[in-house]
């Protein structure tokens, strides 16, 4: 036992040096990764068609921007995201709260539910496009179709994984069943429907560039599909950056959100 | 920082409030509800039973191609794919993960770099893989390996990193050496998290097969889903998207035996 409490005092010690040596180490090694990737393509050692470098990638960006180009498939892809993430994000919840209360209605899905979770989901964007169009609305459907399977699942589990206490407590205290939902199943289920909206984003993102990619009119799926023949890697190394970076802000943008309107999710 | 899926695989198991034996019937009662309603709708008229399809459609579409075995050959290039991918994704993924999961220097700063591939869309990169290494086998195997190494590497780590020290400092002070620590201690602690990490990218892996024969092959389950899109047959369409999905099923069953052995192997 004495060990045991030593332990954590003990790590206690080094660990904050080493946060920031992972952050040293960490910014180095992508400094170094850089470096070598401008040096190698800058100088032809590699085919810089083929492989692009930094500062090309730089610049392309800013040109790409600058000509609207950017901006303009951009918000396609923007609108198609929303057209299928909100929607996705009420339906699985409310789906996935009726779910979560009657185990019943549960097992009705339940198959359906396994079978989008565990399929390759970009496996339907033929489908999908055949059935709703070339246009908008068959990104929008893939972006919900990827979305809502996480956010129906998470929802499930946050609710059926409330604590029996808070109910009971409720009861005890006279609520009625949609009192003791509105109080204490809901709020407490909050913080894993969370963690479900943001799971999903990635998934969402993925399914709205592959349909993009597939067949489009305009977007930043199409844009990549477009420049994957010209030869020239720059732009789609602009297009990926774009793309990565905003699943990596909804995701940050949700988190904030979370804390904001379920502080006590931060307890677990 | 991005999301490490770890909670949903095991979480569509959560829900264990309705007995078994409800369960499989009132899921089979749903399934069934889902192609009857899907039939009736075509029958009708509702939707247009050539462009949207209809179970009788996809029944006689699936004798028909079983029947002809053009679709086996497509099968057998998805699941070689699939196996060299996945295989390729295992070896470096543990390997890699082992050694930052062993060195701090290496996981700082191999770190980012893992991070970046698990965040961002990878999909957007194929066109960049296929001018690298070529249309076909190649990229799509690459692809697979993409998408599902990090999971491996992600949870490899986390699991080597789980161990507890004061079995290392125990085989240690008996005179182990370093080799010892790792195959007496090191790796059978990380064999749960090792698995967890197989089974997200499994899933992850058969994605990428499918992402790749869509976008860059001839040949494969994949591809023949776009090839008959691209011909409007979309009764046609279904049968390689069904045996993806029952792939997927079959992949996750799979998972959750190889956890269920696990565990009764750690006599948890």
């Amino acid at each position: 036992m004495a060990i045991a409490t030593e332990l954590p005092a003990e790590a206690a010690q080094p660990r904050r040096s080493l946060v920031s040596a992972r952050t040293a180490v960490g910014v180095a090694a992508v400094a170094l990764f850089l470096a070598a990737w401008q040096i190698v393509g800058a100088n032809e050692i590699v085919r810089s068609d083929l492989i692009s470098y930094p500062s090309e990638v730089a610049q392309t960006l800013i040109q790409m921007a600058a000509s609207g180009e950017l901006g303009a498939n951009a918000i396609v892809s923007l609108q198609e995201f929303l057209q299928g993430f909100i929607p996705a994000i009420l339906i699985g919840v409310a789906a996935g709260t009726a779910f979560g209360l009657s185990a019943r209605l549960h097992a009705l899905f339940e198959p359906l539910i396994v079978m989008l979770n565990t399929s390759p989901i970009i496996a339907f964007v033929p489908v999908v496009v055949v059935w709703f169009g070339v246009g908008t609305q068959s990104k929008a459907i893939m972006v919900f179709l990827a979305a809502v399977i996480p956010i129906v699942i998470n929802t499930v589990t946050g609710i059926t994984e409330v604590h029996e206490s808070w109910v009971r407590a409720c009861r005890a205290f006279g609520a009625k069943q949609p009192q003791v939902i509105a109080k204490a199943i809901l709020p407490g289920a909050l913080p894993a429907v969370m963690v479900g909206i943001r799971l999903s984003v990635g998934r969402a993102v993925v399914g709205l560039i592959a349909a993009e990619m597939y067949v489009s009119v305009r977007g930043i799926g199409r844009l990549i599909q477009v420049y994957s023949t010209s030869d020239r890697a720059a732009e789609i190394f602009v297009l990926v950056t774009v793309v990565s970076s905003f699943g990596f802000l909804m995701v940050t943008l949700l988190r904030r959100i979370e804390t904001w309107l379920a502080p006590w999710s931060l307890e677990r | 920082m991005s999301e490490i899926e770890i909670a949903p695989a095991a979480v569509a198991q959560a829900h264990a409030s309705a007995p078994g034996r409800e369960r499989l019937v009132l899921g089979l009662i749903g399934t069934l509800a889902f192609l009857v309603i899907w039939e009736a709708a075509a029958r009708l008229d509702l939707i247009n039973p050539v462009v949207v399809s209809n179970p009788s459609r996809i029944a006689e579409a699936f004798v028909a191609q079983l029947q002809s075995g053009a679709i086996f050959a497509d099968l057998r290039v998805s699941l070689i794919e699939f196996a060299v991918g996945f295989a390729l994704s295992l070896a470096v993924g543990i390997g890699l993960g082992i050694a930052m999961g062993l060195n701090r220097l290496t996981e700082y700063a191999i770190d980012p770099f893992v991070w970046f591939l698990y965040s961002s869309p990878l999909i957007a990169f194929y066109p960049l893989i296929v001018v690298w290494l070529g249309f076909g086998f190649t990229t799509v195997v690459a692809v697979t390996f993409l998408l599902s190494f990090v999971s491996v590497v992600v949870n490899t780590v986390a699991g080597v990193q789980s161990v507890d020290p004061q079995l290392v400092r125990a085989v240690r002070a008996f005179g182990g050496s370093r080799l010892d620590v790792i195959r007496k201690v090191i790796l059978p602690a990380a064999v749960p998290m090792i698995i967890a990490g197989m089974r997200i990218g499994l899933g992850r892996a058969l994605h990428g097969v499918v992402l790749g024969e869509m976008f860059s092959s001839n040949a494969g389950l994949g591809y023949r889903i776009t090839f008959y899109a691209a011909h409007l047959r979309t009764a046609d369409v279904f049968v390689p998207l069904v045996i993806l999905v029952v792939i997927g099923l079959v992949i996750n069953q799979l998972g959750n035996m190889l956890e269920a052995r696990l565990q009764a192997w750690r006599g948890v």
